[in-house]
Parts: structure tokens; C-alpha cells; sequence
């Protein structure tokens, strides 16, 4: 088992270098996640691979990406995804006549499931004339070299991928499954670290971070959602994980009830009301049950 | 455009990899230095699971395990518990089932169309006859080693 | 609810077992196409047919084409789940009136997400 210092080592620099907390308790995680990379880099054990990390950044990366990997699903959880097509996207089709385009940004996408996910809907879903872009962000280099590639594996293929989209958006390379070439031109991705100033300007339509919140300690969750308030249009829409929620952390949110899911706006100055406004308010969530799905085991 | 003649190795490696962990859990399989000759003498009882691909592309893929990792991979394939000791007929099924997994995914890597036989378990050295091994992987799991051949028929050197 | 499962790996049929029985469903398992076949003549009525693709007697295909030709079957959710994987398959299977398709191998997460897509099992709900 990792030691007690060199598991303090991991946590630190995952908290440094990512903002994500990794506490005491999940020793068995990190070892299991830093085994492969340990005999791939020829040490005998973690402890030996975390000697080396504390002196060798590439190698920290490498363990960074190893140790955020996300398990992943294709329409995770299926309710966002409904109330993505049956009640967002009807209200912002009103709300951007007009321009006829939509601005979608995947944050912390990991290997960009949700991204094409939502590629997918769009495609079957907006009508002719219609333009859309998915900008995909996360902290690893390696996710976003994933999604541009847009290849998965078998298994990742098997996880909620219905099976006529599969058919229909991808095709056999070798061992893997490559999402079609008109899909990838819609997504765009960039390296964005959560927890420190976010880069670029413009407004989303309907922003997703979802299960990301939960790595981060208070403070940088609330500075976190206060600068995401400043990137979705005022009749835009944010969707955090089915557990998260903004209330108790900054009241410039509104949560809203969508379909089976929950989404939050912007709250709008006295007066301001946005022009598609059309769920329902409701009352403070009640405590989340579920469990964080970083840092955890493939289900056998 | 390329007409692939036999898998690369990189390729059943990775599939190899895939079917073991999401079927076992646990023990990742790890590349070792050859340090056996599977046509050979084998420590301890040899099990060999076969299955043959016919069509476009022709190959043989064998899985060999000791007796240990036969139990054992059949024990964790059907949720037995630790006390319970698997019956012949179960190591045969379990077997038979890894490497029909591993063979099928192994045929998808190939031009088609091809078809996937029933698989073949046996407690001795699965051969056929015409056909050249083309793929060997020695993997060790945990203390336990477990290779992994393919073979592709013989053509008579044209590619 | 009630799952016919028709694998010719007793192994394959134990862990698919496993999975749906902890989403509630009761279990019949069949050997080929042909044993399926024969329990649905008898009456068997699943809601759900988890479908191995090469099998002995009669393949999952041949099967699947076989339940769809039959108007009292048509309740029936089909999934295939095979080793079978390249795109044509799929694309067979399905206009074959396979509903869903999983390839071997698969984590038990796979199956559940699956079975959510197909309404047969029940997805969480958030607070």
C-alpha cells in the first residue's frame, strides 16, 4: 500500500496542479490509478513512482491524467439530456431566432462524451439553417487530444451509446469507434483549469458542469460558479451534476425544475426578467445521496 | 488501401487487456519476457481455450493458463465464492467464453466478413494444422503467466 | 419483470443472471435460439431477451428474425449481447428488429445504462 507521504505528495500536488481534493481514504484509488504508470516508467512499486514524480513534471502530468479519469457514460444519466431536447432547446430555438446559432460549452468534458452526446441531440434536433458550437474544456491535455481524435474504446463504446447512434455517428477504426468527421468539426476544445481565471470572452447558451463542483472545496466552488455566472447569457442555462447545486453557495442563480432534471440562471437584477422564462422556480434542493464519480473503480 | 494479413500485436494486446480486466478486475495482465514455449511442457496442468476464425481472414486464437489461473478465472467469471472450488464442466465454460470474447473482438480488427467458431477448451496444446503463429504475448498475472497466440493460415508468403 | 437470457456459455448466462436479477427481474436461461424459441411456444413471456449472436442450433440472428416475424412476440425488447462487433453486424441486428446491442465485453454499468435507455430499468431520480 502507498505510503502515508507519499500519498500526502499526490493529494498536494493534485490540489496545486488540478484544485481537486483528494483526501485521506482513497489511498487505495491512487495506488490502483498509479500501478500501471509505476511499471510502464520500470519502478517497482507507487512509493518508487512517487519519488520520481516529485522531481520529474512530465511525469506528474502523466499521473495528473491518470488520476482524473473519468468513467464515463455516453447521455449520462439520460434526464439533463432529455431536458436538454424537450425543454431547453425549444426556449433557446425562440430566443435565438435571430442568430440561429448555439454556443454550448462542455467543461471539465474529460474525454468529451458529453460533448458529442450533445452533438448528437443537435444534429437530429435543429432545424435547417441552424449552426451550433461545443467548446470542450478541461484540465488534461490528454482528454482534449481524446476528444479531437474522437476515438473510443469497445467498452467506453458499451456505456448508454444507443445502439442506432452508434451506427449512425460512428465508424470501426482497428480496435476503436470514431465519432464522424461532420461531429468533430463541431467541437472546439481548449486546456482550462477551473480554479484559475477563465480564459476567453463571449456568452453561452447552455453550459455543462456537471460532477465537477464536488472535487473542489467551498471556496473555489463559489469562485468557480461566480465566474461561470459571468459566461451564460442572461437566458441562458448552466447544468451541474444531478447532486450539485448553487443555493447554498451564491444566490445570482436560480434553479429551476426541467423535465427530470434541475438547471440553474442567471437571477436577473429586479425588474430584469429573461425573455423565455418559462419553468418553474422551486424550493432549496434537498441533500444529495450520491457519491462523486472521479476517482473510482470500473464497475466489473 | 491496406489489406491487413494479421493483427498487430499492439492491437491484441489491447484487446487482450480490455476483455481481461472488464471480465476479472483486479490483477491488470503485464507484458514479460518470453520464458516459455507454449508447444512445450507447461508448470503445472495446461489449459488451452482455442477459437478459430474462417472467412476473409483465417486464424487460430489460443489462450493458455495454468491450472491455477483456470480456477481462478472461472471463479471470478462466476461469482463464486472463495471456499467453492469450480467443476470441471465450469473451467471448460469459462474458459471457453474468455477466449470466444477475446476472438471475437480480435475477427473485428480484420477485414470481413468472417465467422467466429464455437470455442475449443482442452487440458493440452490446441494446434491446427496449416496455420503459423503470427502473435505471442507473454503476460504475467500477479505470479501466474497466461499467453495469449494468434495464428494466421499459412498463405504461402503471399501478403 | 421477467429476462430470458439465451447464451451457450453458462458462464456468459451466470453473469448477465447476476446483473438483472439485482434490477429485479426474474431469469430463464436458454442454450440456443432454438431452446428460446421453444420456451416462448410454451407460453414464456419475457419482457426482455438478452441474445448471444453465435450459438449452436439457432444463432441470435436467426432468432431475432424469428420473434419479430411473430405477432405475439412483439412486446418482446430484444438485446443482442455478442462478440460480434464489427458495424454491419449492428446494422443487421437492428434491421433484423434487435431494439438494443452490447458487445462483449461489457461491464455491468453497460448493461444497467442499457436497460435504462430501454425503460426496463429505472433510472435515478435526482432530488
Amino acid at each position: 500500500m502507498i505510503s502515508p507521504s507519499s500519498f500526502g505528495f499526490v493529494a498536494d500536488f493534485l490540489l496545486r496542479e488540478t484544485a481537486m481534493v483528494c483526501e485521506p481514504g482513497k489511498e487505495y484509488l491512487v495506488e490502483a490509478r498509479l500501478l500501471p504508470l509505476a511499471r510502464a516508467a520500470g519502478v517497482a512499486d507507487v512509493d518508487r513512482y512517487v519519488d520520481l514524480l516529485r522531481t520529474d513534471a512530465v511525469e506528474r502530468g502523466r499521473a495528473a491524467d491518470a488520476l482524473t479519469i473519468n468513467e464515463t457514460s455516453w447521455f449520462r444519466d439520460l434526464a439533463p439530456y432529455q431536458a436538454f431536447t424537450d425543454v431547453l432547446l425549444p426556449q433557446l430555438l425562440a430566443a435565438r431566432q435571430d442568430r440561429r446559432h448555439l454556443e454550448i460549452w462542455s467543461a471539465a468534458c474529460s474525454s468529451g462524451q458529453e460533448a458529442y452526446s450533445i452533438a448528437m441531440l443537435l444534429d437530429e434536433s435543429l432545424p435547417p439553417g441552424w449552426t451550433y458550437r461545443i467548446h470542450a474544456t478541461d484540465v488534461s491535455p490528454t482528454m482534449l487530444e481524446r476528444v479531437r481524435a474522437g476515438r473510443y474504446s469497445q467498452v467506453e463504446m458499451n456505456r448508454g451509446m444507443p445502439a442506432n447512434r452508434l451506427v449512425k455517428y460512428f465508424t470501426r477504426v482497428g480496435r476503436e469507434w470514431e465519432v464522424s468527421a461532420d461531429l468533430r468539426r463541431t467541437i472546439t476544445t481548449e486546456k482550462i483549469n477551473l480554479a484559475a481565471p477563465l480564459p476567453g470572452i463571449g456568452l453561452y447558451d447552455f453550459v455543462l458542469l456537471r460532477n465537477v463542483l464536488i472535487y473542489f472545496d467551498v471556496d473555489v466552488k463559489r469562485d468557480i460558479l461566480r465566474r461561470f455566472r459571468a459566461r451564460v447569457a442572461p437566458d441562458g442555462f448552466l447544468m451541474l451534476g444531478s447532486t450539485e447545486t448553487t443555493l447554498d453557495l451564491d444566490d445570482t442563480w436560480i434553479r429551476e425544475a426541467a423535465g427530470r432534471a434541475w438547471v440553474h440562471r442567471p437571477r436577473q437584477p429586479a425588474g430584469v426578467r429573461p425573455a423565455t422564462g418559462t419553468a418553474t422556480a422551486t424550493s432549496p434542493a434537498t441533500p444529495s445521496t450520491s457519491h462523486p464519480t472521479r476517482l473510482t473503480t470500473t464497475g466489473a | 488501401m491496406t489489406v491487413l494479413t494479421e493483427p498487430s500485436s499492439f492491437d491484441v494486446q489491447a484487446v487482450v487487456d480490455e476483455v481481461w480486466t472488464t471480465f476479472l478486475g483486479g490483477e491488470p495482465l503485464v507484458p514479460v519476457a518470453p520464458d516459455f514455449d507454449p508447444a512445450g511442457t507447461f508448470p503445472g496442468s495446461r489449459w488451452d481455450a482455442a477459437v478459430t476464425v474462417s472467412g476473409a481472414w483465417h486464424g487460430l486464437i489460443v489462450v493458455s493458463v495454468n491450472d491455477a489461473v483456470a480456477h481462478a478465472v472461472t471463479q471470478a467469471m462466476l461469482g463464486l465464492d472463495d471456499g467453492d472450488t469450480a467443476a470441471h464442466e465450469d473451467v471448460v465454460d469459462a474458459l471457453g467464453e474468455l477466449v470466444n470474447v477475446i476472438g471475437g473482438n480480435i475477427k473485428s480488427l480484420m477485414d470481413g466478413p468472417s465467422k467466429l467458431s464455437l470455442p475449443l477448451v482442452a487440458q493440452a496444446p490446441i494446434q491446427a494444422g496449416g496455420i503459423v503463429e503470427t502473435c505471442r504475448l507473454d503476460l504475467a498475472w500477479g505470479s501466474h503467466r497466461v499467453w495469449v497466440t494468434v495464428g494466421t493460415r499459412d498463405e504461402g508468403g503471399t501478403s | 419483470m421477467h429476462a430470458l437470457i439465451i447464451d451457450d456459455s453458462r458462464t456468459m448466462r451466470s453473469i448477465l443472471r447476476r446483473i438483472v436479477v439485482d434490477l429485479g427481474f426474474d431469469v430463464t436461461e436458454a442454450g440456443n435460439g432454438q431452446e428460446a424459441l421453444t420456451a416462448l411456444e410454451d407460453g414464456l413471456e419475457p419482457d426482455l431477451c438478452l441474445i448471444d449472436w453465435n450459438m449452436p442450433l439457432m444463432d441470435g440472428y436467426t432468432f431475432v428474425t424469428r420473434v419479430r416475424a411473430d405477432p405475439r412476440w412483439r412486446n418482446i425488447t430484444l438485446m443482442m449481447v455478442t462478440t460480434e462487433s464489427e458495424h454491419g453486424q449492428i446494422v443487421r441486428a437492428l434491421a433484423a428488429g434487435a431494439h438494443e446491442y452490447v458487445i462483449k465485453p461489457f461491464t455491468a454499468d453497460a448493461i444497467v445504462e442499457k436497460l435504462e435507455l430501454l425503460g426496463l430499468a429505472a433510472q435515478e431520480v435526482p432530488a
